[in-house]
């Protein structure tokens, strides 16, 4: 087992060498060792797949290192994250040696005779690295010729597929934190949200949140006995996130579109509330300029009016209960200004009168 | 090997001239093209890597100088690494070129070179953003987890785009132009194997746009039913029976894919020609009156050209029940009159032939039969009755039910009675439709004769094979019979075997005595299975006779094994052999589609 163990983290070290220019020194010997000691791994994992007590050991080692180096490094997830992964640690070994220019000629040489042999060869392996490899390269093609179909036009769908896809990245990524403690995830947000595009990120999260309700789990990731019980899915996670960090949750709101905004408060009642909240906070701080008959903010970062309408204009048009308790809050705080019925005077008139919603 | 050689060269130059053209196929003339051309360039492809191979990377370069070119120019052609294997190939090539000790600066911009244009087929089109590069890398993952999943989710979306296209109907600004419809068939053409693009092809498949002409691409259809003849992907039935309906090409080729199959099947097996039937979807399909149409006619040619080959016989009747019961199946879906599936037949001769004789009690199967012979009889021999065909037409109808033609030889021979003249005449014609009315007659009188001999053996306590042989003799006197009287008598004869008490014990010394030749123990083993399985059908018990049909079919299957000469034979109506090429070949030739390249 310990040997096993070591094999474990020695094949880590490789996998994240492997992407570096420290690959100069390998030679083709070093390359056979490498790709012998995935293949080794890759057995493990067809014969212990079914032995939970492996496994587990395997993975808490996984999620002690990752607790351990958490975010340190060029990426806050290790090369291998959990017993999964070791189905495939030899196709990804391989594609970072075939696309490290770093490689010299003997080793890339080598690597390439190893990866493919050509057609005569008796496929010991059902799975060889040939075929997934020249599957992924067919696998491209196909999603750049799907692309040249005058996606153009509809960029949108496009838009949404490649959302999308990030999106589902993201939830199997938050499935796999360690859970050992509860705040596995919110933290590893957090690191992201730092380091990441920021609008690119924000854009995916509502993808992830808008995700239909549940995709059956892949039958490997049978709950453990040691896990905790209270093991949230992966979109719980992100609202927990969004309403813990209030910078992110104030960009969210802000920077994206209002149609999409408006259908993730629909799905999300939490976050509907801080939505409608930092709505109304936002609304307070403009004031009205008698001179242009406008509503304006004194300061660069105050949100505009337009902006402000084009939001509320959206959730109005959402069905019951979010449009519901959006207009009841609006009346609300009419009410508590003064309920003026003339423009100019109170805010939530002046919004409520342009929704046509007023009375 | 210097042929070769010289064939290559010239086949080197073609396919530069064409990847010249080509260029990155980004124009409707290119794509076209290109797709017309992908199976023989990935066979140039194979070749090339044959040759390769054996070279190291200098020689390569001296042999060929403008391999680089070749290389890259089908690098950047989409449509040629979304084709089956092509992007594997290619791959071995390019790998042929790495020299894995430069010597010198152009060893190693070579080696560079190549080592670019491996990346560019792996990680071809990177990342679609930086964004989404970074998200992805920054998350752990590699394009590797990233593109099978944005592909799945572009199909989806596609698909849905397609499905809400038919149902929004006239809502314009959903609705996907024909011409990005179009494309999508066409970039389908070489993706056609790939597992995750079925959901789209069948999208296509299904999709009933408004527009009055077919909207997809001829070539999208042919290279979905290649793909489906060969079992390459796996579509559900009503996609496939949409694809038929839709090119009519398609149903013919996947008819005649059939036809190989059935001829160069293991002659005599009933069971499995139902199962070929069954796999190829063909009597599902043929609930639809177009489809039924068309494949009647292709086996109508397959009869005429093989002069009334056996295997087409059995074959059309195998292919009569599977169709009858997927009738029965679609009976609340489908509702077709008789009539659009034999519109050139008397309604109620078809209404009669449809019937299935399990629904109706042993003891008064004579009833219908009677009743076929009569309606039969009526159509042939009266000149003015114009209207439903002339004597083939209705004889081909009749093959198709050969079931009742089997089961009057068997009841003539199993009663006691005198033989009806309705149920000798449904036999003689059955066997030999071109008769006259005279021929005919003669040869209702000698099977009369026969069975009046045989009646009298079914009640004689010894029987032996000389007196089956004397029963059926022909008497010198008159002309000798013609060959399908023969083969009728046969059938009588080894009906008796079958069902008279005393026949199992000599039964094999009869049918050694009938059977000299190679086509006649064919011709029995044939009738014995197709017994067999008419009595599974009809689920009828009789142990005893099961047993030795079973036993004597057995036998006939271990004589003609060991008889190569005649080994898929198929016999012609006057009894020389036939091979399976011929057999085929003429099919062709009925069957022949006017778009040979």
């Amino acid at each position: 087992m310990e040997s096993l163990l070591q094999h474990f983290e020695r094949f880590s070290e490789v996998l994240a060498v492997s992407r570096t220019t420290h690959v100069r020194t390998w030679d083709p010997a070093t390359v056979r060792r490498a790709l012998q000691w995935a293949r080794y791994l890759r057995h493990v994992h067809r014969r212990f797949g079914r032995h939970a007590r492996i496994r587990m050991a395997l993975e808490r080692r996984l999620q002690n290192q990752w607790r351990l180096e958490g975010g340190s490094g060029s990426s806050p997830v290790p090369g291998l994250t959990n017993f999964q992964a070791l189905e495939r640690c030899d196709l990804l070994l391989s594609l970072r040696l075939l696309e490290n220019r770093a490689l010299g000629d003997a080793a890339y040489h080598y690597l390439l005779q190893e990866l493919f042999p050509g057609p005569g060869v008796p496929d010991a392996d059902p799975e060889t690295l040939q075929g997934s490899l020249a599957r992924l390269a067919r696998c491209r093609s196909a999603v750049h010729l799907l692309r040249l179909s005058g996606y153009g036009e509809n960029s949108v769908l496009e838009e949404d597929s490649v959302l999308k896809t990030q999106a589902e990245l993201l939830l199997a990524r938050l499935r796999e934190v360690p859970k050992a403690e509860a705040e596995g995830p919110s933290r590893f947000l957090s690191i992201l949200w730092e380091r990441l595009p920021q609008n690119n990120f924000l854009k995916v999260i509502a993808a992830a949140l808008l995700l239909p309700p549940s995709s059956p789990r892949p039958q490997e990731e049978e709950l453990e006995p040691g896990t905790p019980k209270t093991l949230a899915d992966g979109d719980q996670e992100l609202v927990r996130w969004l309403l813990t960090k209030s910078d992110a949750m104030a960009a969210f709101c802000r920077n994206l579109p209002a149609g999409l905004l408006t259908s993730v408060a629909g799905r999300h009642p939490e976050l509907s509330r801080v939505y409608l909240g930092l709505l109304l906070d936002w609304a307070r701080h403009l004031h009205y300029d008698l001179q242009k008959g406008i509503w304006i903010g004194t300061e660069f970062q105050h949100v505009p009016w337009e902006e402000l309408y084009g939001k509320f204009q959206s959730l109005c048009q959402a069905p019951p209960p979010l449009k519901d308790d959006v207009l009841a809050a609006l009346e609300s705080c009419k009410a508590k200004d003064g309920d003026f019925q003339v423009r100019g005077l109170s805010i939530w008139t002046d919004l409520l009168l342009a929704l046509g919603c007023g009375s | 090997m210097a042929q070769d050689s010289v064939g290559f060269s010239s086949d080197y130059q073609f396919w530069m001239q064409k990847l010249s053209l080509w260029d990155q196929a980004s124009t409707l003339e290119t794509q076209k093209d290109t797709c017309l051309h992908l199976p023989r360039f990935q066979e140039f492809l194979r070749q090339m890597y044959e040759v390769l191979k054996e070279m190291d990377s200098n020689m390569i370069i001296e042999r060929f100088p403008t391999i680089g070119q070749l290389l890259a120019k089908t690098c950047w052609n989409p449509f040629i690494l979304a084709f089956d294997e092509s992007q594997k190939i290619l791959l071995w090539c390019l790998c042929c070129l790495i020299n894995k000790e430069p010597q010198n600066s152009e060893e190693l911009k070579l080696n560079s070179w190549t080592r670019g244009l491996l990346s560019h087929v792996l990680s071809a089109f990177k990342f679609d953003t930086k964004e989404v590069g970074l998200f992805i890398q920054g998350l752990g993952y590699a394009p590797a987890d990233y593109y099978p999943g944005l592909l799945k989710n572009m199909v989806l979306s596609l698909v849905s785009e397609l499905r809400e296209n038919h149902l929004n109907g006239f809502n314009t600004q959903r609705r996907m132009a024909p011409e990005k419809i179009r494309f999508l068939s066409r970039v389908c053409v070489p993706l056609v194997t790939l597992p995750d693009i079925q959901p789209l092809v069948e999208a296509l498949l299904t999709y009933h746009g408004h527009e009055p002409q077919e909207v997809l691409w001829p070539e999208f259809f042919d290279a979905v039913n290649e793909a489906f003849l060969l079992k390459k992907i796996s579509l559900p039935t009503s996609a496939v029976i949409c694809l038929w309906l839709r090119h009519l090409p398609s149903l013919e080729k996947a008819t005649l894919h059939l036809f190989e199959k059935l001829i160069s099947s293991e002659r005599n097996f009933l069971r499995r020609i139902e199962c070929f039937l069954k796999d190829s979807l063909l009597p599902e399909a043929a609930c639809y009156p177009a489809i039924f149409r068309i494949v009647d006619e292709m086996f109508r040619y397959a009869l005429l050209e093989t002069d009334g080959a056996p295997e087409v016989l059995a074959a059309i009747q195998v292919f009569t029940w599977c169709f009858v019961e997927a009738l029965e199946k679609q009976n609340k879906q489908l509702k077709f009159t008789l009539k659009t599936y034999f519109p050139y037949a008397s309604p109620s001769l078809v209404m009669v032939l449809l019937q299935h004789p399990k629904d109706i009690p042993q003891k008064l199967w004579h009833q219908p039969l009677k009743h076929i012979s009569e309606m039969l009889r009526e159509i042939v021999e009266d000149q003015t009755h114009g209207s439903y065909g002339g004597p083939f037409e209705c004889w081909f109808l009749f093959i198709h039910f050969g079931g009742w033609a089997d089961i009057a030889a068997e009841q003539l021979v199993m009663s006691e009675a005198e033989p009806p003249e309705a149920l000798l005449w449904l036999l003689a014609f059955s066997h030999s439709p071109r008769d006259r009315s005279q021929q005919r007659a003669q040869t209702m009188v000698e099977v009369k004769a026969v069975l009046s001999h045989l009646k009298k053996l079914l009640r004689s306590p010894t029987l032996s094979a000389r007196d089956l042989q004397a029963a059926a003799a022909e008497s010198q006197d008159r002309d000798p019979r013609p060959p399908s009287c023969q083969q009728l008598i046969r059938h009588l004869l080894l009906n008796f075997l079958l069902w008279a008490p005393g026949g199992h014990a000599i039964a094999r010394e009869v049918i050694t005595l009938m059977a000299p030749t190679d086509e006649l123990s064919h011709e029995i083993a044939g009738f014995l299975d197709q017994t067999l399985y008419r009595w599974d059908r009809l689920c009828l018990e009789a142990p005893r006779s099961r047993k030795l049909a079973r036993e004597l079919l057995a036998e006939l299957h271990a004589h003609i094994q060991h008889r190569p000469a005649a080994h898929g034979a198929a016999v012609h109506a006057t009894g020389s052999p036939r091979s399976r090429d011929e057999t085929m070949r003429l099919i062709h030739r009925g069957t022949s589609s006017e778009d040979e390249p």
